[in-house]
């Protein structure tokens, strides 16, 4: 990656100039109420600024410093946070969902209708939980494009690729239980397609299909199935995987990757 | 910049009389690097602080994500068909857009090599790429076999996806989607 000059006049880091008692935020921080709130209430030198970062909780999940070169648009296209965001975007907007919807098949289809004409706000709300699903399905599967044509999973970074090809699956998996909740024409005939295959698997498929659907065929039972799969099970595990993907980007992000071709 | 302060110039300038600034008497300007303030280029290996650096750029790039989410969702609505009718099989039957590669692959091979043996044969080969491809180079053009496989396999995905999602009408017969739509989201 070539920086050109502008870009290298916008990163550089300045020595503190400013003195601790022209700054408003630096003297509330001083009391004894914006001590007891800050573990490291002072944010002079560098040092200080380093504490703060990583004595903030809201922060922890980020690392204090990281390589230049990975700030860039170029270098990641930002396709993590916008998939990060994205499933913020889902959380929200789900739970907003979940108030109107009864998952059997007698109240799914009218609950949507209702959804949409007398909700307040439902049919945006679930306009944005339908495309943030389908741009969260875009945006996941090209971060795993942009991290594999930038080599940024070679070692030490090989184990969140495979925590990341996990959390691909579980986004499909979220998508694919989602799909069938409205139970329209569309919802009924994509997850029976979708759970034939299953049944495709040597020996054990039609075993593996009846637990996915709970019968033979898609009914109520595979309705419940699927809203509890999407609505708890699998949450939860897509957010507990996040966490441990994120830790291991924080924990890996300034180890050396011992590379022969680094950027310069 | 750092080829500041290697100009050679006069060490220190007087001034032919003294003055006051804020109080305080200056005795000389000395050219050169400033003292307070100072700038240093920072390489791309070098570390930066994350707050503001990278913080700031999440913020926009978090902000940007939830306008495009706003703006789609307020021109387009999601989509509801008629009430789920096992006893009307719609034609085509179409399998959500990301599945629809293997719908395609499905439609062409023996369902134990379309439905199982190629969807884990992905699987298993994503989860090994980092360790197949662990040569200390990260430039696409030093780790020419691992691009070309990846792109190759991308290439053939991407397309199976377009075809069955796209091209893919009654009977799972080729239609063009500008005669006839059959896409569903």
């Amino acid at each position: 990656m070539t920086l050109d000059q502008n870009e290298r006049e916008d990163v550089v880091e300045r020595e503190p100039d400013k003195h601790v008692e022209d700054d408003l935020f630096e003297r509330l921080r001083q009391t004894s109420v914006g001590q007891s709130i800050f573990r490291s209430p002072r944010r002079v030198t560098p040092r200080d600024r380093a504490a703060g970062h990583w004595s903030s909780f809201l922060l922890h999940i980020y690392p204090v410093k990281i390589r230049r070169k990975e700030l860039g648009f170029k270098y990641s296209w930002y396709l993590g946070v916008i998939s990060t965001v994205l499933l913020g975007s889902l959380i929200a907007s789900g739970i907003y969902l979940m108030f109107f919807y009864v998952p059997s098949p007698s109240h799914a289809y009218t609950n949507i209708q209702t959804i949409q004409t007398e909700v307040p706000f439902g049919q945006y709300v679930r306009n944005v939980h339908r495309w943030s699903a389908h741009l969260m399905v875009l945006a996941v599967a090209a971060h795993m494009g942009r991290v594999f044509y930038r080599g940024a999973y070679k070692k030490p970074r090989q184990f969140n690729w495979v925590i990341g090809v996990v959390l691909l699956m579980l986004t499909l998996l979220m998508s694919f239980t989602g799909y069938l909740l409205p139970w329209d024409q569309l919802a009924f005939w994509a997850v029976t397609v979708g759970t034939e295959m299953a049944g495709y698997v040597p020996i054990i498929g039609d075993q593996v299909k009846e637990v996915l659907l709970g019968g033979p065929t898609v009914d109520s039972s595979t309705l419940l199935r699927f809203y509890v799969l999407h609505v708890a099970v699998l949450p939860v595990m897509i957010v507990f995987v996040l966490m441990i993907h994120l830790w291991r980007w924080r924990k890996d992000s300034m180890l050396d990757q011992d590379l022969e071709d680094a950027d310069e | 910049m750092s080829d500041r302060g290697n100009e050679t110039s006069t060490p220190v300038e007087l001034s032919p009389a003294p003055q006051t600034v804020s109080g305080k008497r200056v005795l000389g300007v000395v050219p050169g690097k400033p003292a307070a303030g100072e700038r240093k280029v920072i390489k791309p290996d070098d570390s930066v602080m994350v707050w503001p650096h990278l913080l700031v750029r999440h913020a926009v790039a978090a902000m940007a994500t939830m306008l495009v989410v706003m703006i789609i969702a307020v021109l387009f609505d999601a989509p509801l068909r008629d009430v789920a009718n096992p006893q009307v099989t719609p034609n085509p039957e179409k399998a959500p857009w990301y599945f629809a590669a293997l719908q395609e692959l499905l439609a062409r091979f023996h369902p134990l090599v379309a439905g199982v043996l190629v969807p884990g044969a992905i699987v298993l080969g994503l989860i090994a790429l980092p360790f197949i491809d662990s040569s200390k180079f990260v430039k696409p053009r030093h780790r020419k076999v691992a691009v070309t496989t990846f792109t190759t396999f991308m290439v053939i995905w991407i397309v199976l996806t377009l075809i069955g999602f796209m091209f893919r009408g009654p009977n799972w017969g080729w239609v063009w989607p500008w005669d006839e739509w059959h896409c569903e989201l």
